[in-house]
């Protein structure tokens, strides 16, 4: 009987089978507003819906697949659904260590989760996250109905991009569906372009993965090996991948990296890197380097692994954002403004360890090097804010509006003006100026995640997600504590 | 003398002073981040009213403006080492005083286009109490404060006052009493999926109504005394009542037989203590006179039930309701015991009863709340209202809900509103267009194309283009597209945010200035060890 019923299951997805372990992953794809290789849209998908992006021995190209002819050949896949939220997942009869709760489930608790929603009258995490998971059940619903997967498709020499439901609409189609689609995306590149493909090479290759492998090579030789000449040769590779990254994402999309937290992260590690090396290239201080190698690796980090806070994937701007001139200046100043006193964040907190841990006495030589580093952030903020004001001006008639992300940016404007001013008073002495540099890039964070992750709302929303505020606030818990044990008992609080 | 000049030296110096700038900024600084929170939390007029507006906010940027300028006085006569400081502080010296231009005489408003039809109102955000005469015709506006919390005003306004305005309100429900047949209730309605709280009323002075409509169900709220006669089968369905005597029947009950007029209409006569009512059910509750006028004087009234047996309709008597059961074609009437709710046959409702009165009547009454804002959209307290005084009696207006007047032979209407400015010149929407991203509903871009005549000038209507980042710019004003509503089935309308600047210059060359300062301060100071390109070659050893 078993043998019957698994006979059965394999004929039934026999031409799935056929389709769905072929080399699809280059074909070109409609989805989110946007041409896509089909490798990114089946890995964005399963990903949203999973949480990652393999299940059960089967990578994400060949799921999407499978599920995307569901609607001809039952797929058999109970793909399992992402729950995070304990209420969830107690809604859901789950157990509190249950990361999912599998589609089939899922599905009969549609209603449930609905009227759920529904009830939750003011937004918490438990509203956000019961969201989540009815979108991604209707996401895999619209997946095994054949109505994400878009295809080019001729008609009258235009392209007309058409679901896979209204291109095979019965079963023995399948049986050249592979080389139909195929056809369709040369025809598609033939007479419109390859661009999806460049974009294939871009996720595939994973660029800011080896960026990282050689920074932290980078790291070690300078470091403990003392080998500063082949340190700074990694450093170099490093650097040269990330441009070639950058690069291709801005052909990809066709805009300044600048356009959403990802991004914003992407151009301020490798921009604080530059600076770095720029100033040690001046001041053959080693110290700039490595503050810039460890803020560069940071954020390479947060691009890896924190993909759930800060989406990697390409998707169309908002109309008032598509002006490529203001976008280009305004931002990258405001980005850099932030790799500067990034820098000078990491050098202050690398002051404030060897100070006391490592019984370095100079004060005054870190302080320094911590000034320089916040001379060129504070100028180009100021600068990146007035552009913004300009461009604001242009755009909708206002040049200030109180919008809080503009309001953030003066608020750490304001910040690094008033302990630049206090400098000049008894009140701030050398010691005091490294524990405020270290403190002040709390505000940086703030106006950079915070006004997204914690405030969410006004004309600058790049979307807010729970893990964002999770992590700013760990990131404030972990700042504060640091500078509490590094600073407390190094006689900070006598005059100078 | 001396000791009041020494004094004036003294505060100079202070104000001018390195500490008195630190202190400033930071304290400026404290003040934004509270504005940002507010603003999240209860949403950007309310932020704006209680910060970003306010007399200490506007006060600590004037203390502000008199340290720069302060400390750039006492730094005379130039020194050359500081060329870079005196850039920086002639810039920001020069934005504060082309802030306060744009403050106190600069526009900023929008104006809504709908297809096809011309205008040359902007709305400003000011908020007005405008008191209008309809007789003849004359309005008299007042100009509301920028306050965040309610606001006694006690002003004469034309043939008003003006007692109170609240910023932000919402309302309470507050009971008056009433005439015995004035009878209220309060249920909550709910399935599996949606559950609703409402109240009706049947006194006419109440802001609660008698009929409610709630996707395809309409409830209705009538007397008591009608369940008797709800719950009965009759064949005709026609009921009639007498509001004097709170009686109700069927006409089966009192074998009134229903005639058919030529026309094939219903019609049927009762008589009660010798006088005739004839009725047109069909036509009206009422009964009909001779001359086939209605008789509004007549106690009695008909109901024809037939009419609500096709669609769901949901008749509640206070403590009873009534429903007609497609299903073995019944009027069904059911009393609400303790503690139980009642099953209704659409979609798994079922009715909670709540509350009920007698001899009162609710009205909304608004009362100050702080605003709540969530995810970006205020949720609660929108609504501004105004306590009036006329004619010795005091009525609440809200800017959802204006009031007229009637006093002697005089009309007074009043509403609170937005400012509105009139602009010597029409523009009209010849046409919007959206692009979308392909394949989703997000739009791309938005343009409008509008024409644009002049009155003053002879010659003919300009045509002009205008797109996100591309303004139409004309007289003085410039015009920006904002965004845009539906109109219509397919078609939208525009709105453009409409500014007039006349600080601009001064900004800009304060902004340029404030640039070309601070990379001159910062970076290519000579002569200064804290210079950056010193300080690269000091200890570049």
């Amino acid at each position: 009987m078993k043998l019957i019923l698994l006979l059965l299951t394999l004929s039934t997805s026999l031409y799935a089978n056929n389709i769905c372990t072929s080399n699809l992953e280059a074909l070109a794809v409609q989805t989110g507003g946007r041409t896509k290789p089909y490798y990114v849209m089946a890995n964005e998908n399963i990903k949203f819906i999973v949480g990652k992006s393999k299940y059960n021995k089967m990578d994400a190209r060949e799921l999407f697949c499978r599920l995307s002819f569901d609607y001809l050949e039952p797929s058999n896949i109970d793909l399992p659904i992402k729950v995070e939220h304990i209420d969830t997942k107690k809604l859901l009869g789950l157990d509190a260590g249950a990361t999912s709760i599998p589609a089939s489930a899922a599905m009969d608790k549609l209603p449930q989760l609905r009227s759920e929603y529904q009830k939750q009258k003011f937004s918490s995490s438990y509203k956000k996250d019961l969201e989540k998971v009815i979108m991604r059940i209707q996401n895999l619903d619209q997946i095994k109905l054949g109505a994400v997967w878009k295809v080019p498709k001729f008609r009258d020499s235009q392209i007309v991009w058409h679901a896979l439901k209204d291109i095979f609409t019965v079963k023995d189609q399948l049986s050249n569906a592979t080389e139909e689609l195929t056809q369709m995306d040369k025809k598609y590149i033939e007479t419109e372009n390859d661009d999806h493909l460049l974009e294939l090479r871009y996720f595939k290759s994973h660029l800011f993965g080896y960026s990282l492998a050689f920074l932290l090579t980078a790291i070690f030789l300078l470091v403990i090996f003392k080998k500063t000449l082949y340190g700074l040769i990694s450093i170099g590779i490093a650097v040269a991948i990330q441009l070639v990254a950058i690069t291709m994402r801005v052909l990809i999309s066709g805009r300044a990296p600048i356009t959403n937290m990802y991004e914003t992260v992407m151009f301020s590690g490798l921009g604080a890197l530059i600076i770095g090396l720029i100033i040690y290239a001046v001041r053959k201080d080693k110290k700039f380097v490595l503050a810039g190698s460890a803020y560069n690796i940071l954020c390479l980090m947060m691009m890896i692994f924190a993909n759930n806070m800060i989406s990697a994937a390409i998707t169309p701007l908002v109309p008032v954002l598509r002006d490529n001139f203001w976008l280009s200046t305004h931002v990258t100043c405001i980005i850099l403004s932030y790799a500067g006193l990034a820098l000078s964040w990491i050098l202050a907190n690398m002051a404030l360890f060897d100070l006391r841990f490592r019984g370095a006495t100079e004060i005054k030589y870190y302080q320094d090097l911590i000034y320089t580093a916040i001379k060129a952030g504070v100028v180009l903020l100021a600068a990146g804010i007035i552009l913004g004001g300009v461009w604001a001006d242009y755009s909708w008639g206002r040049y200030w509006g109180w919008d809080p992300k503009e309001t953030w940016s003066l608020i750490v404007l304001l910040f690094y003006m008033g302990v630049l001013h206090g400098k000049n008073t008894p009140w701030i002495n050398n010691k005091r100026f490294i524990v405020l540099s270290a403190a002040g890039f709390m505000t940086v964070m703030m106006a950079w995640f915070g006004v997204n992750y914690i405030l969410a709302s006004g004309l600058h929303s790049y979307g807010f997600s729970e893990g964002g505020a999770i992590f700013l606030f760990s990131f404030f818990a972990i700042q504060i504590a640091y500078i509490f044990i590094t600073a407390f008992d190094t006689k900070m609080f006598k005059k100078s | 003398m001396e000791k009041l000049l020494r004094t004036i030296g003294d505060v100079e110096r202070y104000l001018g002073s390195m500490k008195f700038a630190v202190l400033i900024i930071f304290g400026f600084m404290v003040m934004n981040i509270y504005g940002t929170f507010m603003e999240s939390y209860h949403g950007t007029e309310y932020a704006n009213r209680l910060v970003y507006k306010s007399w200490w906010f506007m006060g600590t940027q004037f203390l502000m403006f008199l340290s720069i300028t302060i400390a750039t006085t006492l730094r005379l006569p130039f020194k050359k080492t500081l060329y870079g400081f005196y850039v920086i502080h002639l810039g920001l010296i020069m934005t504060f005083i082309g802030s306060y231009v744009t403050y106190m005489s600069g526009i900023d408003g929008s104006l809504e286009l709908v297809p096809g039809t011309p205008s040359n109102t902007v709305v400003i955000n000011q908020d007005q109490f405008k008191v209008k005469n309809m007789s003849t015709g004359k309005a008299i506006y007042l100009n509301l404060p920028m306050n965040a919390g309610p606001v006694d005003m006690n002003r004469k306004v034309g043939a008003v006052k003006l007692l109170k305005f609240l910023p932000s309100s919402t309302t309470q429900d507050q009971w008056r009493v009433g005439v015995p047949s004035d009878t209220t209730g309060k249920y909550l309605l709910y399935n599996d999926n949606v559950s609703q709280e409402f109240m009706m009323s049947m006194s006419p002075k109440s802001d609660y109504k008698s009929s409610l409509k709630m996707g395809l169900l309409t409830i209705h709220y009538m007397p008591e005394i009608l369940f008797n006669c709800f719950k009965t089968q009759s064949k005709s369905g026609y009921l009639i009542w007498n509001l004097n005597t709170s009686e109700c029947f069927s006409i089966e009950s009192k074998n009134i037989p229903v005639d058919k007029t030529d026309a094939g209409n219903p019609a049927l006569t009762f008589t009660h203590e010798g006088k005739d009512h004839h009725f047109f059910p069909d036509f009206s509750p009422l009964p009909i006179n001779k001359d086939f006028t209605k008789n509004a004087n007549s106690p009695f009234r008909i109901f024809s039930r037939k009419l609500f047996e096709d669609k769901p309709n949901l008749f509640i008597f206070g403590k009873t309701l009534a429903y007609f059961k497609k299903r073995g074609k019944k009027w069904i009437g059911k009393e609400f015991e303790m503690g139980k709710d009642i099953k209704l046959p659409w979609m798994n409702f079922k009715l909670k009863f709540v509350d009920f009165r007698k001899g009162q009547y609710p009205v909304k009454v608004p009362t100050y709340v702080i605003p709540t804002q969530e995810n970006g959209k205020v949720v609660e307290g929108e609504a501004k209202a105004a306590l009036v005084s006329a004619g010795g009696q005091e009525f609440w207006i809200t800017s959802e809900k204006p009031l007229t007047l009637q006093k002697g032979n005089e009309k007074i209407s009043m509403a609170l509103g937005k400012k509105l400015l009139k602009l010597p010149y029409q523009i009209s929407l010849n046409r919007f267009k959206m692009d979308k991203d392909p394949g989703t509903n997000n739009p791309a871009s938005y343009e409008s194309f509008v024409q644009l005549l002049d009155g003053r000038k002879e010659g003919k209507a300009s045509e002009h283009h205008v797109y996100m980042n591309n303004p139409l710019q004309y007289d003085g004003m410039t015009f920006y597209q904002a965004s845009y509503f539906p109109f219509g089935q397919e078609d939208f309308g525009s709105i453009f945010s409409v500014n007039f600047d006349p600080g601009r210059p001064l900004k800009y060359l304060g902004a340029i200035l404030l640039v070309l300062g601070s990379i001159w301060h910062y970076v290519i100071r000579r002569k200064n060890k804290g210079s950056f390109f010193q300080s690269l070659k000091s200890s570049g050893t």
